[in-house]
Formats: structure tokens, sequence, C-alpha cells
């Protein structure tokens, strides 16, 4: 009667240790949602878009990691602060910086596109009548990539866009790729205005 | 019918309301309003009532002919059932079911003592009472749900109205009768007076065994409504593992012919450790959550009835200390739930955090044109705010989007990944509340050492 009742509850122990034990090994403890990278190890990305989308998307994914990086954030953690309209101190110059040196990696891994098939997209997508885009569009594509460096242009389009507008047309797709648009159009003209004017 | 049958069943069914609204508790606070905490209170309330009215409503049985005192508990409870469907607001229902329980209270105790006349002995008699209330307890959620599935929520009450009053001529029937210790099947002396002090560690014991058993019943079936999202029916049907391996306990017991204390010792450890089992899910699949849940059921099969047999065993006034029993249960039901809501609900609340985050990383790490990104982003915005402390339902984000025959499956697969995140951080959110309610079961354990004067 003793040995039956010290096996009963050795056997509910068994009984327990066995389903803990199939659980642990076959993930219980460990099922929980997944870490955040680390930003400051920027990872691969490749977008689905082709063009200008494309590039864009890659500068932000890039440029957001490495304004978290700057900021001491998780990039998800970022990208949540500021789509609730909340802004660590310093984010728009690590925003700034971080799509800088986005482009700088573009630049090194040689994965930007020629000026004149981003110029030849912009022009089609932007609002001038029909007839200065066929004209624009017949200036031929060696004379763009001859006068036109594409880092330069992103370059020159990120120290001129307002970031903080640009943050707060983050929920409105049209108003965000209109701003980028605007930026990348307006840097490529200031930079032929300025290739242009250091000829004479 | 047998009388003692629908004795039994109102037995069953005033206790099984201990648990049987858990189900419903998602539809209830989706269509009455409130809270998370708020609506636990539809359970509390009913469980702190019934743990404070038991003695007295016992002593009162034990004063008087115990039949009236069950018409009256039976025609109380049923009305108060009715209101309960009625309820227009969470305050009405949380009031209904306080006078439930105090209708409930006169009931069950009272026919612990009908139960026994009826069957013409102690011994069946206590058996019966402690068997349909542990059927009660372990069945209740499976019901509730699904009720709540088929039908509504309101159809829980509204299903008890008859069944409870099916008892009433039974009750009737004994008037008069008078309550005897109709034969003595236990040897030893027998106190009976009405002095005898109830059985303080059995009663201990039975309490925090309760509050365990309740986390086991409260907790799982919110992760498997509110965490997975699966419907009331499918956690219906996945939580009548308990009940199921609850009946399979008797004739193991039976079997191992292991004594009182030994059954006892043995479920508690199954009870306890299938809650550190249920903290431990390797993932969301339903399939993890039957072998935990069959230690609970075993645990549950094990320790209860053997603990108020415990309580009731060579005690005096019989109907006393059932109903020190029954207030000790709920006694227990109620630290559980009071114990565990803040736990789960704060855990809850602190998940959302990496849930987002990772909800976040999917969206942005996605195989999707920018633009579908941006919409997708804006749309889990809105039901991520809509969930109020709760996991939200991301699929209306999805169901939004125009995409393409590629882009749809990308996007299919993506919400899959997403929901998986979700289930992640649910049973996360879970884990410390299971943990406390294992320990909480195991706290029994001290209370179960063969100490001397301890009579069981």
């Amino acid at each position: 009667m003793k040995a039956r009742a010290v096996a009963l509850p050795l056997l509910a122990l068994l009984l327990v240790a066995a389903v803990i034990g199939l659980q642990v090994s076959n993930g219980g403890g460990t099922f929980a949602p997944s870490a955040s990278g680390d930003p400051c190890n920027p990872r691969q990305v490749q977008s689905v878009a082709s063009g200008i989308d494309g590039l864009s998307e890659e500068i932000v994914l890039l440029g957001l990691d490495g304004a978290a990086c700057r900021l001491g954030l998780s990039r998800e953690a970022l990208l949540l602060d500021l789509a609730q309209d909340q802004r660590p101190p310093g984010t728009v110059e690590a925003v700034r910086a971080g799509l800088t040196g986005a482009v700088d990696r573009l630049q090194e891994e040689g994965r930007l596109p020629k000026a004149s098939v981003l110029a030849n997209e912009a022009v089609q997508l932007s609002n001038l009548s029909g007839f200065v885009k066929r004209a624009l569009g017949a200036i031929p594509d060696r004379l763009i990539d001859s006068q036109l460096d594409t880092a330069d242009v992103l370059r020159r389009a990120i120290s001129t866009i307002d970031v903080a507008t640009l943050l707060d047309s983050l929920d409105d797709p049209g108003s965000l790729q209109r701003s980028v648009q605007d930026a990348v159009v307006g840097a490529a003209r200031d930079e032929i205005v300025d290739r242009v004017r250091n000829l004479f | 019918m047998r009388r003692s049958v629908l004795l039994a069943l109102a037995v069953g069914i005033v206790l099984a309301d201990s648990a049987v609204v858990t189900l419903a508790l998602p539809q209830i606070l989706r269509e009455l309003g409130g809270t998370v905490t708020g609506v636990a209170y539809v359970l509390i309330s009913f469980n702190a009532v019934l743990a404070l009215a038991a003695v007295p409503a016992a002593r009162l049985c034990h004063r008087r002919d115990p039949a009236p005192v069950a018409v009256v508990g039976l025609v109380v409870f049923a009305a108060a059932s009715a209101a309960c469907a009625l309820a227009p607001s969470i305050s009405v229902l949380i009031a209904a079911r306080t006078v439930q329980a105090v209708g409930g209270a006169l009931a069950v105790v009272s026919c612990l003592e009908l139960l026994v006349v009826s069957t013409g002995s102690e011994h069946h008699g206590v058996r019966r009472w402690i068997t349909a209330g542990v059927i009660g307890t372990a069945t209740g959620p499976v019901a509730g749900g699904l009720l709540t599935e088929a039908i509504s929520w309101q159809a829980i009450f509204v299903v008890q109205v008859p069944l409870v009053l099916l008892a009433v001529p039974g009750a009737l029937s004994l008037r008069g009768t008078g309550v005897r210790p109709l034969d003595t099947p236990q040897p030893g002396p027998r106190r009976v007076h009405a002095g005898d002090r109830p059985d303080v560690a059995a009663n201990l014991a039975l309490g925090l065994v309760s509050a365990a058993l309740t986390a086991a019943l409260f907790l799982v079936v919110l992760l498997l409504v509110e965490g997975y999202r699966r419907s009331p029916a499918t956690a219906a049907l996945a939580v009548s593992t308990v009940p199921l391996a609850a009946l399979l306990a008797r004739p193991l017991a039976r079997f191992a012919k292991a004594g009182a204390r030994s059954e006892i010792v043995a479920g508690t450890l199954l009870l306890a450790g299938g809650l550190v089992a249920l903290a431990y899910l390797p993932d969301a699949r339903l399939g993890w959550t039957v072998a935990p849940q069959a230690l609970v059921g075993l645990g549950l099969g094990l320790t209860v009835d053997a603990l108020t047999l415990a309580a009731l065993q060579r005690k005096g006034p019989r109907v006393r200390h059932g109903g020190w029993t029954i207030s000790a249960r709920h006694a227990g039901v109620v630290v559980g739930l009071v114990l565990l809501t803040p736990v789960f609900t704060g855990d809850l609340r602190d998940a959302q955090v990496p849930a987002r985050e990772s909800i976040a990383a999917l969206v942005l790490d996605a195989q999707l044109p920018p633009k579908v990104k941006i919409e997708l982003a804006v749309g889990l915005a809105e039901q991520l705010s809509k969930e109020r402390g709760r996991v939200p339902d991301l699929h209306p984000a999805f169901a939004a989007l125009r995409l393409g025959p590629i882009d749809r499956i990308v996007a299919d697969r993506l919400e899959g990944r997403l929901d998986d995140q979700l289930e992640r951080a649910a049973t996360q959110a879970f884990r410390d509340s299971f943990l406390l309610a294992g320990g909480l079961g195991l706290l029994a354990l001290p209370f179960l050492l063969p100490l001397p004067g301890r009579r069981w």
C-alpha cells in the first residue's frame, strides 16, 4: 500500500516531466515575437519595385537603419515612434544622415542606376506638358550621364529635402511620393545648373 | 427522470456557472462594452458571493428543512439567470450574477442533504453531490463555449432556467423528510455536534487547487479565443480535454488503489505540472494544448472530489461542512481570478511593444511594392489602435488592399507571419500567469502532509 502511495505521485511527476520535456524540445519557452535586428549592422535590402520607387524604398530602408543606429533605437521602434508623431531629439538630423549613408552604401555596391534612367522616369512622372516631356526625352542618355552623377543628385536631394515634412507625410503615400520626386527632380535641375555654371 | 439525477443536475449547473461564461467573455465584452478587467467581474462576482453565501446557507439548511430552502434557491437562481440573459449592460449583468450566486448557494448546499435523503445513502448522496460539482466545473466552459458559438452568450443563461427548475418538484417531494445520517460507512469516531470545526487543511488545499484550476480554465480559454483568435466552439472543443481527462481520473484512482492522500498529491502535481506545461507551448497549434490540459483534467479529477470528501469525512453537521467546501472552492476561484487578471492583462499590454515591432519589421522587409507597404502600414496602425488592450485582428487591413494575384499571395503569406507574431506575443504574455497559477497549485502540497491529527 505504501509503495502504491508513493508510486502514484512519482508517476504524476514522470508524466509532467515527459510533457514539459517534449514541449521544450520542440521550442517551448522560445515561442516569442522575433527580436529586432541591430540597425548598426545594416541588412541587405532589395525592393521588388523598379525605378525611382524601388530606389527610394532601398534608400529609405537603409536610411532608417542608419538613423536608428545614430539614435540608439531599433529601426522598428523608430518607425513606430515616427508613425505616432513622436520624434526623439535629433531625429531629423539622424534621418538625413542615415539617408546620405544609404546613398553612399548603394554607390559603393554599384547599385545606383545611371542618371539618365532616373531622369527619364522623373520626366515621365512629372506634370510637364507633353511637348516639354518629348523635348527632354530627346536629350541623349549619354549626355545626361556625362553631366549628372546619380549619387550627387541624390545627396543634393537629401540635403535639400524637408525631412520634417517628409516624416509628417509618412502615412500619405501620394504626398510622400510627390515630396521625393520633387526633391530628386529639383536636385537634378540644380545639379545641371551648377555644371553649366562651372563650364563658364 | 429520477429525482436524485435532477438534483445532481441542478448542483452541476450551479457550479458550472463558476466558469460557464469564460468562453463568452470576449463576446460579452464586445456587446456590453467595458474592459477586460471589468468583464472578469462577471466571473469574480458570482464566485465571491457563492463563497460568502455558502456557509450561511448551510447553517440555514441545518436549522430548517432543506427542501424549501432548495426550492427558494433554485427559483432565485433561475430568475437571476433570466435577468443575466436580458442584461443590457455589464453592471446589470454583474448585479444579476450576484443574485444568481445567492440562489446558487442555497440550492447547492440544500441539495447535498436532499441527495443523501433521495439516494437513501449518505455515501452515495455525498458522492453524487461531489461528482456533480466536479463535472459541472469541468464541463462549464465547454458548454458555455458551444452555446455562445451556436446561439449567443445569452443562451447560456436561458438554457439554465428550465434545467434547474426541473429539480423543483423533486425538492418539494422531499419536504419534511428531515436530515439524518442514514448510514455510517466510515469507521472511527463520528462527531456530530454543531461546534465541529471545518477541516482547515483540506479546505485550504481545496481553495488553492481551485485557484489553480480557474487559471487552467480561464486562461486557456482566453489564450485560445483572444490570443489565438479561435472561435468559441473551437476553444470549447480544445478545452473539452479537461473534463474528459477528469472523468478518466476516477477509474485510474480505483485501479491504482493508492489512498486518498496519494491521489490528492498526485493530482496536485499533475495540475501544477499541466499549468507549467501551458506556459511552455512550442507554438499556437491547438494540439500542443491537449497534453497539458489532460494533466490538468487528471489533476482536477484526482484532487477536487477527494479533497471535498476529506473535508466532509467524519464531520458533522454534514451540510455545514459541505458549505465550507463550496466556500473554499469558490474563494479559491476568486483568489485565482483576482491575482491572475492584473498579471495577464498587464503582460498583454507589455507584449504590445515587441508585437508591434515584429509586425513593423515584417512589413518593412515584405516583398511587396512600397506603395502597398505604406497602405498596409496605415491599415495595420488603424487595427492596432482599435485593440483596447486586446490582441488585434489584422485581417481587415489585408482585406482592404487591392492587389494583383502575385502580390495577393505575398500579402497572404505576410498576414500569416504577422498572425504568427501575434500568437507568439500572446503566448509569451500568458506565460507568467500560467506559472503563477502552477505555483498556487503547488502551495496546496504543504496542507497535504500526513501531520498528527489529520484524519485523511
